[in-house]
This record gives structure tokens, C-alpha cells and sequence, in this order.
């Protein structure tokens, strides 16, 4: 028992510095500069257009700033992880077509799908911090590295991290079923957009959808985060629940994503092995 | 006036290189791919460029179908420049590579390879009554609906052939067209080539290889190229020519100490060269007459190893290149590989 | 062996090289879907942020519109741009190159090939999102925004294929670039706001991107109230200018790369 947790630590460390080796090649400056910054500060700056052109910047207003520039610095964790993993995984299979090796080695599978996201999820904490700086110094947020909330900071987003890469291993196995699959990781980390809160508050959503949303750990844990960064000074989304019962909401959906993961999981990995997805020939 | 080869005539060649060259700069080195290549190439030939890899093969391929520009020398082709005057050229001429794998996986045969067509002007019914003729012929017609995804590698290779052939190109250059194919595959590919310049007694066929006997069987005239550099060419029988002086012998021992080198030290040897089939060692030996053999056969005694057959045979293109760059194609080879 | 016109290898390039885009349309149907959702859910939370902001009916519909026009600028990046290096990576660009045809011809194609999709796309952004957000547009200057929406379109698969020689150099980077110029260029052109509140330089900067000023053009045509950046008049000639410049330089480029490929020997190189 003690060996196969040992071993199976081991072989998570070694997707991890897998991925991150990986990624390495794109965080060379020019990549990183287009990835981590560009790409996240570009997002909040259209946000924040937006924001003055309806509101004139009104003092009133700027607790409703805050909500949307942490919002997207945080939506970085669910890009990267979710769907440059995707990707990351689909050109393991269709460009270099080394996946099938990674799947007959000896760890398991989803542990080293795990590993490959933690690096994900690592390096996305960059553009996080980066779009958290440019929100304080060039758009005024009033954001005290000092006075924030780290222990509900840190226990909202480990708990995001495991529904996440529940989310995005899960993913990846189904996407697998696709020969042009490429593109889609993205077009998922679109679709949660919709329903993490993370630009508008998900009672905006028609309602079905909203329905939905309050099921997803996304809303939860990005609520958290800005309290934890901005108590009372940030637009609430959940203004009726106290963190407590935040942080109880966002426990009981990861672990119904957590749930509903694993079994998909199960259901699509039989399937890839029925169809010989894992080396099949895809379009990449 | 530039561009044109001084023999532009009816019968001026179908390829001309004079002192061409190629040299590739990166940050880290210089390679010379390509040094002094000087060939003539006539209407109707099927040339071979016979060489190790890294020989050059491709790079000279690539300079001719204005891939790559030359970095001294000059070249034409159906007496256009290839390097002023590629615009013209790109009209007359097509180019297949072994193991290519250009094209849209989501196409199937006839569909990708009426898209080529177009490139080229074709009309398409025309492309498509070509292309049909073409698949028959070699044997593909069965395939012509399927996804391109769906081909074997020999299958893929020949409808890359049809390509070529479709578009009667005045001169095809064919670089390692049969490489890794089964020998089916490759009869096939050989026999079709064979069958399209019959067609057309103007047509040129320019063809690399490292099979000496693909080139032996099926070319005109052959050049070897080593390390960018021609160092002999003409026809086969011209080629094995130049070892008709020599005694060639196989030496068939069963496994042993290594020999080689003790073997190519005898006097009167001229060259040796050693592969392993099937668990025999079969050595080819170049002698200068018939009274070193028994020199070669005291040395073979002399190591403890038994002669289980020994022939002597006609002179084929192998022992040429043997003799010429001093080792056998297949050490290169497996040097190569094994690295 | 005959030698057709260049003319008449140039359109049945193009239309050959749009076929097998057609073709990869019917072919994987469930893509279309995706394809389809993609740019609606992006705008649909866009309008849902002006919502939560409260703001007026009409802000909705330059999101609408500017979602519209993403549709396209995307054909062009995606399709057209990075396509190109990625028929490089399989060798098939060295194919197009040795034929009698020429690289402008092949990524024609390829926009034109995608064209269906991306118009439809375009078009479900355009009707649903206005039907279920209730927007009206100004009729009067309808005919006159599909005009500039034409011109702004021509510009930007002529920009298309001047970025598309520069990606050739670039193999896998290619990639990057594209999505470098995605976020940036959709916040600089003002896909969801009125590029007027980048103030002038920053606007008259993004304008390089000829969807800035199209769009903006089209956006005072249909939706009247729109902070004018400048008159449409003088926005539309800017546009008309940009199409013929885009296609020169992009002629330029590709005929410099094509020189410096085959004496660099990049060209024949595979993945680097
Ligand atoms: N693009 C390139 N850049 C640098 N060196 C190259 C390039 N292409 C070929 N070479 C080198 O040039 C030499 C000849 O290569 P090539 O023409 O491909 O030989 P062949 O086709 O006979 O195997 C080799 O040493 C090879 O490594
Ligand atoms: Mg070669």
C-alpha cells in the first residue's frame, strides 16, 4: 500500500515536470509576454472599457470593477488548465504520438493527466498575479497585498484546483473520441465562462442556466476569491451567504464534480480502449 | 542571354548541371551538401543518382525543381535556368518523394489528387479520366474512394507516383521513391515509371536511390554521388566496367573472429566488403587476378573460420561503388542507422 | 504537356484549395456545431456584462455586431494565416510551391473555402443575438453598411494573407502570433465597445486592423448614436485604401519569402 502511494507520488512529480518542461518551450519570453500577459491583461482591459464607458468610472461603480478584473485574473487558472491542457494532451497523441507510451507506462493514467495539470495550473498563477498588479496600479483597484484573506484565498482555490483538473482529465478522455478535437478544450473553457461568474453575476443568466450555474464550484470559489482579496469593497454575487456557507457550497460541488468526473472518466476510458482511441491516427 | 542552356536545341539535354553547388549555413556549421556537380542529362534518359544517405541526393533534387536555390554553379532544366527562369519551369516538371506525406487526411485518393491537377491547370475532366487511367494502371482503383488516412504506406507512396505522372511533366524527379516499400510495392512503382516514359520517347526521368540494384535494372545511366560530389557516371555496364578487370569473388564463412580488415590488408585485394545474412557472412572481394585467391584463402585458414562457399561472379554495380569510395554502401547504411 | 494561363491555374487553385475546406464542413458535422457555439457563448457573455453594468439597449448591439465581425477576423487568423504553416509541416506547401501556381491563389482559397462557415456563423451571431436582445438597427444605412462591410472584408483577407507570409517564416511560432493578435486586437479594434474610447491615438493605432474602422463605419451606419471616432465617409475611403496596400505588401512578402526560403533552404525544412 505504502509502496503504491510512493510510486504513484513519484510518477505525479515526473508528469509534473513533464508538463512543465513542456510548457517550458512556451514560456520562453516572447511566448510568455503573448500567453501570460498579452493574452489575460488584453481580456481585462476590454473589461474595463466597458466598465467605463457605461459607468464613467463613478465612485459608486468600482466595487463592480473589482468583481471583473479579479474575475478574469482568476478565469486564467480555468484557460490554462482547462484548455491548453486539452490541447497539450491532443498534440501528445496527434503530433507526437507519444500518448499510447504515456498510457502503457506502468503510473497511471490519470495520475499523470493530474501531474500534467498541476504544471498547468502553476504556471497560470503568473498571469493571474500580473493582471491582479496591472488591476491595482493601472486601474486603481484598492487591492493591499497585505490585508488579503490568504487561508480563504489559498483553501478556495486548491479546492477549484481539484474540481478543475476533475474537470479537465475527464475532458481530455472524451475529447480523445474526436480525430479534429484540437480547438475544442477551448471552446469548453468557453462555455464555463458562462457559468463561473466570472465577468457577471450568474443570476444575469436566462434561468435554466443559472440553474446550472449554481451548481458549478466555479461561481463559489471565484466569489471567494474576492472576498478574500477585497472583503466589502468588491461587488457580491451571494450577498445573502456568509463565506462559511460559500465555502460549504463550494465543497459539496467539487465533490459532486469529483463525482461525476470519475464515473465519466471510467465510461470514456473503456471506451477509448474498446476503439483504440489512445493511438488512433487524428487529424492533427 | 541568361537562362538559357548554350544547347538549346531540339536535342539539348533534358538536365544540365555545370560546377553546381550547395552549401548549408546555420549558427552552428556549414554543411557542404552539394560541390562541383557537373551533368548532362539527355531527352528520354532515365538517370540514376546513386548515393549513401546525406550523399546530396536530395539537395541536387530540390535545386532542379526550384526548392532551393544553388549556392555556386549554374543548372538547367528543359533548358530553362532554375534559377531565373522558375516561373516557366514549374509548368514542366513534378517532383515525388519517398515517404511523403503532403495532402488532406480528410480527402479521399481521387479527390487530393484532383486538387494537385488544378495547381497545374488541368481541366478536370481531364484530371479525372487521367487520374482513373493512372490508379489502375497501378493497381489503386479499389482505393480511389477511401480516405487518404486509410492508405498503407506503399498505397500512399503510389498515388503520390500518379502525382507525379498526372500532369505530364516534361521531367520527373523521383528522390527515393521506392524506399521502405515491399518488394511488390516497389515492382510496381518501377514498372509503372518504366511504362510512362515508353509513352513518350522525349520524357526524362530523374531518380535518386540507394538500391544499387533499382538503379542497376532500371536506369539509362547513373551517376554516384558521395559525400556532394560525383564521382563516376555513365551507363551500368560502363560503370561495373571499370571492375572488369578485377576478379570478383563472394566468400560465403560460417560465423567467426571478424575478418574484414585482415582480408582488404592481402596483397592484390582491392577491395572488401562484408554483410551478414541469415546467420552466413558473405564477403565480396575485388581481386587483382586469379593468383590472389589462394593468399585470401590462407588468410581465411589462418583465422579459424570455415569457407562453406565460394563463387565467382560477374561484376555488378555494388562492387563499382565498393571499389570507388573504398567501402560498401550498407556500412554507411547501418553506421548511419546505428547512430 | 500543355501550359495553361496563369490566370486560369489561378482560379482553379482557389477553387480547388477551397474544396477541401467545403468538403471538412459536411464532413464532420459535429464540428459546425462547436464552431458555431464558440463565438455566440463569447458574445453572449459580453452582452451579459453590459447587462450587469446596466447599460443601454444599444451597447448590446455593438457587441452583437462586433461578434459578427470576430467570426471573420478568426477566419482569417486561423484559417488562412496558420493554415499556411501547417501545410508546410506535412510537405504540402513544398508541393504548392514547385506547381505553376501561386501562394496568393492557394490562400484564397483556403478564405474562400471557409467563407460558408464563417458567414453562416456570422450571420446566426448576428440574427440571434439581435432577436433575443431585442436590437433594432437603423434600415436607412443598411445598404451602405453591407458596402463597408464588403470593403472591410476585402481588407482583411488581404491583411490575411500578409500575415500569412509572415507566419510561413515562423513554422510552429505561427501559432503564437495568432493568438497573440487575438485578445489584443479584439480589445484594440473595439469588437465590444466604441473603439472611440480608446481615444485617438490608440484608436487611429488599432486602425492598422481595417475591422476597426470597418466595424465602427457599419456600427454608425446601423446603430445611430454611436460615439463617432471619425465620420464614416472618411472611415470607408481609409478601408477602400487599405484593400489594394494589403494586397501589394502581402505580394511583396510572399515573393520575398519565397526568394529567401529557397536560398536559406527553410522551405525544405520539416519541423524545426
Ligand atoms: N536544410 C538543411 N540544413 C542543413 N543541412 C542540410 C539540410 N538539408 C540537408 N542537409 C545536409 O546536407 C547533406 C546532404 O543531404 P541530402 O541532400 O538530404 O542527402 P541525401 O538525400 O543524399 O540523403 C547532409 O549532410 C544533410 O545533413
Ligand atoms: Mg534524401
Amino acid at each position: 500500500m505504502g509502496v503504491a502511494i510512493a510510486r504513484g507520488w513519484q510518477g505525479y512529480w515526473a508528469a509534473v515536470r513533464l508538463g512543465w518542461a513542456i510548457s517550458s518551450n512556451w514560456t520562453r519570453p516572447l511566448l510568455f509576454i503573448v500567453y501570460s500577459v498579452l493574452r489575460p491583461i488584453s481580456m481585462a482591459l476590454i473589461l474595463a472599457v466597458m466598465y467605463a464607458v457605461i459607468t464613467h468610472n463613478s465612485a459608486a461603480a468600482r466595487p463592480y470593477l473589482a468583481f471583473l478584473i479579479i474575475g478574469t485574473a482568476f478565469w486564467s487558472f480555468i484557460q490554462e488548465g482547462v484548455s491548453e491542457f486539452a490541447t497539450g494532451i491532443l498534440e501528445d497523441r496527434g503530433r507526437y504520438h507519444v500518448l499510447k507510451y504515456t498510457y502503457l507506462a506502468p503510473l497511471d493514467f490519470p495520475i499523470f493527466l493530474v501531474g500534467r495539470a498541476t504544471s498547468k495550473l502553476a504556471s497560470a498563477s503568473a498571469s493571474v498575479v500580473i493582471v491582479l498588479v496591472v488591476g491595482t496600479f493601472a486601474l486603481g483597484l484598492p487591492i493591499n497585498a497585505l490585508a488579503i484573506d490568504y487561508p480563504l484565498l489559498v483553501v478556495a482555490c486548491l479546492l477549484a484546483f481539484v474540481a478543475i483538473m476533475a474537470f479537465s482529465v475527464t475532458l481530455s478522455m472524451v475529447l480523445l473520441a474526436g480525430r479534429d478535437s484540437h480547438g475544442y478544450g477551448e471552446i469548453m473553457a468557453q462555455f464555463l465562462y458562462l457559468f463561473s461568474g466570472a465577468i457577471f453575476p450568474i443570476s444575469l443568466l436566462p434561468g435554466p442556466l443559472a440553474w446550472l450555474a449554481a451548481l458549478s464550484p466555479l461561481g463559489y470559489w471565484l466569489e471567494l476569491c474576492r472576498r478574500a482579496i477585497l472583503h466589502g469593497r468588491v461587488y457580491e454575487m451571494f450577498p445573502q451567504l456568509s463565506d462559511g456557507e460559500v465555502l460549504g457550497r463550494l465543497v459539496l460541488a467539487v465533490a459532486g464534480t469529483l463525482v461525476l468526473g470519475y464515473f465519466t472518466y471510467l465510461i470514456s476510458d473503456r471506451m477509448a480502449r474498446r476503439r483504440g482511441y489512445i493511438d488512433m491516427e487524428s487529424n492533427w | 542571354m541568361a537562362g538559357t542552356s548554350p544547347s538549346s536545341n531540339s536535342s539539348r539535354p533534358a538536365v544540365e548541371t555545370r560546377q553546381l553547388g550547395r552549401v548549408y549555413k546555420s549558427r552552428k556549421d556549414v554543411v557542404v551538401a552539394l560541390q562541383g556537380v557537373d551533368l548532362s542529362v539527355n531527352q528520354g534518359e532515365l538517370f540514376g543518382v546513386l548515393g549513401p544517405n546525406g550523399a546530396g541526393k536530395t539537395t541536387l533534387i530540390k535545386i532542379l525543381v526550384t526548392l532551393l536555390l544553388p549556392s555556386s554553379g549554374q543548372a538547367w532544366v528543359d533548358g530553362l535556368d532554375v534559377v531565373t527562369d522558375y516561373r516557366a519551369l514549374r509548368h514542366r516538371i513534378s517532383m515525388v518523394s519517398g515517404g511523403e506525406n503532403a495532402g488532406y487526411g480528410l480527402l479521399r485518393v481521387r479527390e487530393q489528387l484532383w486538387l494537385f491537377s488544378q495547381l497545374y491547370g488541368m481541366s478536370s475532366s481531364a484530371a479525372r479520366s487521367r487520374i482513373d487511367e493512372l490508379l489502375e494502371r497501378l493497381g489503386l482503383a479499389e482505393v480511389a474512394n477511401r480516405k487518404i488516412t486509410g492508405l498503407s504506406s506503399g498505397m500512399r507512396q503510389k498515388m503520390s507516383l500518379v502525382r507525379g505522372l498526372m500532369t505530364d511533366p516534361r521531367v520527373i524527379f523521383l528522390d527515393e521513391p521506392t524506399v521502405a516499400l515491399d518488394v511488390g510495392a516497389a515492382r510496381d512503382v518501377r514498372t509503372e515509371v518504366r511504362r510512362w516514359m515508353r509513352e513518350d520517347p522525349t520524357r526524362t526521368v530523374i531518380l535518386t536511390t540507394h538500391y544499387m540494384q533499382e538503379a542497376d535494372e532500371l536506369c539509362d545511366r547513373v551517376a554516384i554521388v558521395n559525400r556532394g560530389e560525383v564521382i563516376a557516371h555513365g551507363t551500368p555496364q560502363a560503370l561495373k566496367q571499370q571492375v572488369d578487370e578485377d576478379v570478383i569473388v563472394d566468400l560465403q564463412l560460417e560465423p567467426g573472429r571478424p575478418l574484414l580488415d585482415a582480408l582488404r590488408a592481402v596483397e592484390g585485394v582491392g577491395a572488401a566488403s562484408a554483410r551478414e545474412e541469415d546467420g552466413i557472412d558473405r564477403f565480396s572481394l575485388l581481386l587483382a587476378d586469379d593468383a590472389v585467391l589462394p593468399r585470401v584463402l590462407s588468410t581465411v585458414e589462418g583465422s579459424g573460420r570455415r569457407v562453406t562457399g565460394l563463387i565467382r561472379r560477374q561484376p555488378t554495380l555494388e562492387d563499382a561503388f565498393v571499389k570507388l569510395v573504398g567501402r560498401s554502401l550498407h556500412e554507411e547504411d547501418s553506421a548511419e542507422n546505428g547512430a | 504537356m500543355t501550359q495553361y494561363s496563369p490566370l486560369r491555374i489561378f482560379f482553379k487553385t482557389v477553387v480547388a484549395r477551397a474544396y477541401p475546406r467545403v468538403i471538412a464542413t459536411w464532413r464532420q458535422v459535429a464540428w459546425i456545431f462547436f464552431d458555431m457555439a464558440f463565438p455566440i457563448v463569447g458574445s453572449l457573455a459580453m452582452v451579459l456584462v453590459y447587462q450587469g453594468l446596466h447599460a443601454p439597449r444599444q451597447y448590446l448591439g455593438f457587441v452583437v455586431m462586433g461578434g459578427a465581425m470576430l467570426a471573420f477576423w478568426q477566419n482569417v487568423l486561423w484559417s488562412m494565416a496558420t493554415q499556411f504553416s501547417w501545410d508546410r509541416g506535412n510537405g504540402t506547401l513544398e508541393l504548392y510551391t514547385i506547381a505553376p501556381t501561386t501562394f496568393e491563389a492557394v490562400l484564397l482559397g483556403m478564405a474562400v473555402g471557409s467563407m460558408i462557415t464563417t458567414t453562416i456563423r456570422a450571420g446566426v451571431i448576428l440574427v440571434a443575438g439581435s432577436l433575443l436582445f431585442g436590437i433594432s438597427y437603423a434600415s436607412g444605412g443598411a445598404l451602405a453598411a453591407i458596402g463597408v462591410f464588403l470593403l472591410t472584408l476585402a481588407a482583411l483577407y488581404c491583411l490575411g494573407m500578409l500575415l500569412a507570409s509572415l507566419f510561413l517564416f515562423y513554422g510552429r511560432e505561427a501559432w503564437h502570433l495568432a493568438t497573440a493578435l487575438q485578445e489584443p486586437v479584439n480589445f484594440l479594434s473595439g469588437l465590444y465597445f466604441p473603439v472611440r474610447a480608446l481615444g485617438s491615438y490608440v484608436a487611429g493605432g488599432a486602425s492598422l486592423v481595417p475591422m476597426t474602422l470597418g466595424l465602427d463605419a457599419m456600427r454608425q451606419l446601423l446603430l445611430p448614436g454611436t460615439p463617432v471616432f471619425i465620420p464614416v465617409g472618411l472611415e470607408t475611403t481609409i478601408v477602400a485604401i487599405q484593400v489594394p496596400l494589403y494586397a501589394v505588401l502581402a505580394g511583396v512578402a510572399l515573393r520575398f519569402l519565397e526568394t529567401r526560403a529557397r536560398s536559406e533552404g527553410k522551405l525544405v525544412t520539416r519541423w524545426e
